[in-house]
Order: structure tokens, then C-alpha cells, then sequence
């Protein structure tokens, strides 16, 4: 991350990496795992680390949840030295965004959470679902201007 | 990861004492509510959760807990909430969490 040519535009510095992982819950810990490597490595502070990592394993909660099971979720990362974007992609049967309500404390239900959480700590989220078409969330969060002083 | 609970019951304060240890996730949520379920078909009474080596709680955890909350409340229980990590302490405060449970 250190030796990158300042004369290169920004589209070449951009990195990917592409996770493909079976609709089940124990694989949704390895889309996390790999979420926090990759910001640590960006050079996000410990407390960003912990959000886009929280922020990952409800994206792939909500894939695993909405998903088909027969076939895979994807997660994909672009990263740049000052922003990661994350896109986590299911082929299920979808949902309808507007009746994803926020959270009412004077009658908290057990489902339904997933989606706010995501909103609260990643800076842009946007989620494009239909029913029968399937469901990506895609994410981003830049790098504060503090840690970009420290990279 | 995994997750690993310990459990026993306190006498002197009448209520059951949970240390949770690890993750609660899509993959260990169905664990946590079996044993808390459990619990309480043991015996019902409040239900303390020492969160001190919890490093990871997600929206499938909360909502167990959201469920065990709304069974305590009927009988007039609670759940308490002790020792939670910054980033488990930031979850609960966002979701607004942290007002339904006691924290202490």
C-alpha cells in the first residue's frame, strides 16, 4: 500500500477481491474475517475496523437469510487507499426495502435489525432488492482524515 | 470462532448468572437461545449476561435476546447486561438496546 506511484490515477490503484461463499451461517464468519484483514489493511482505526466488520456480517446474514440455499452469496471488495466499497450479492427471492421498518424501542421485535445496523456505521448504503430477483447490498466507508494523515 | 456459555444460578441474588464467551452469530444464535430457554424452563428468574470475553454480537444475537427479554418481561424479569466490549456497547446504543436491558 506504501509504494503506489502518485502519477497513476485513481481507477488503477483500485484493488479487487471477490469472495464466493455457500448460502449457509457458518461461512458468514469468513466473509467477516476477510472484511477485517482487508480494512487493516487500508489502514482504517480499530473502532472502523469493528463497524465495516459488524456491517459485513449483517449484509451476509441478510444473504444467507433471504438467500437460496442451494447456491452461493458473493462479497465483493474494491478497494483504494481511502475508502473500501463492499457489495454482497444473494440470487434469493428478495425483499421489500420500504417495509424495512427502524427499530421501535417500545416494542422491539427479534428480526429487522440487519439493515439499520448497516446504515448506522458504513458511511453510504445502498440496497437495491426485488422479490424474485435477489438481493445487493452495497456499502462504503472512507477512511477518516486522521488515519489518511497516518498511512 | 465459536461461542462458549457457562451458566449456574445464583442463589443469594436469585437470578442466573451467563458468562458468554466468543461470538454470537448467524451460527451460534440458535445455541444461545436453546440455552437460555433452557434456563428459564429450569427456573424463571432474571438473567445476567457477563459479556467481559463476548468479542462479537450481530442482529441474529440481538434478537434472541430481544426474544428472552419479551418472555422475562412478562414475569417480570430482566435481562442484565455486564461488562460489554466498546463495540458491543456501540451496538446496543445504536439499536437503542441498551434502554430495554439494564446495564451495568
Amino acid at each position: 500500500m506504501t509504494t503506489r506511484c502518485e502519477n497513476k490515477s485513481e481507477d488503477l490503484n483500485k484493488e479487487n477481491v471477490k469472495v464466493s461463499l455457500p448460502s449457509k451461517p457458518q461461512y458468514v464468519s469468513i466473509a467477516r474475517m476477510t472484511s477485517s484483514v482487508i480494512a487493516n489493511k487500508i489502514g482504517f482505526n480499530i473502532e472502523d475496523i469493528e463497524d465495516i466488520k459488524v456491517a459485513v456480517g449483517e449484509a451476509c446474514n441478510n444473504a444467507v437469510i433471504h438467500g437460496c440455499e442451494d447456491s452461493n452469496f458473493n462479497v465483493e471488495f474494491t478497494i483504494s487507499s481511502d475508502k473500501v466499497i463492499i457489495e454482497v450479492r444473494d440470487e434469493g427471492k428478495g425483499f421489500e426495502v420500504d417495509k424495512c421498518p427502524c427499530p421501535d424501542i417500545c416494542n422491539p421485535k427479534e428480526g429487522g435489525l440487519g439493515i439499520f445496523i448497516i446504515k448506522s456505521l458504513m458511511d453510504d448504503v445502498e440496497v437495491k432488492s426485488s422479490p424474485g430477483k435477489g438481493t445487493i447490498i452495497k456499502m462504503i466507508k472512507c477512511l477518516s482524515e486522521e488515519d489518511k494523515a497516518h498511512n | 470462532m465459536s461461542l462458549n456459555i457457562k451458566k449456574a444460578f445464583e442463589n443469594e441474588k436469585n437470578l442466573w448468572d451467563v458468562e458468554l464467551i466468543g461470538e454470537v452469530d448467524i451460527y451460534t444464535a440458535g445455541d444461545l437461545k436453546q440455552v437460555l430457554m433452557g434456563l428459564l424452563q429450569e427456573k424463571e428468574a432474571d438473567i445476567r449476561l457477563n459479556c467481559k470475553e463476548l468479542d462479537y454480537i450481530d442482529s441474529t444475537g440481538l434478537g434472541v435476546l430481544i426474544g428472552i427479554l419479551k418472555r422475562l418481561k412478562n414475569i417480570e424479569k430482566q435481562i442484565i447486561i455486564v461488562n460489554p466490549k466498546d463495540n458491543i456497547s456501540k451496538l446496543l446504543k445504536i439499536t437503542g438496546l441498551d434502554k430495554i436491558f439494564i446495564m451495568e
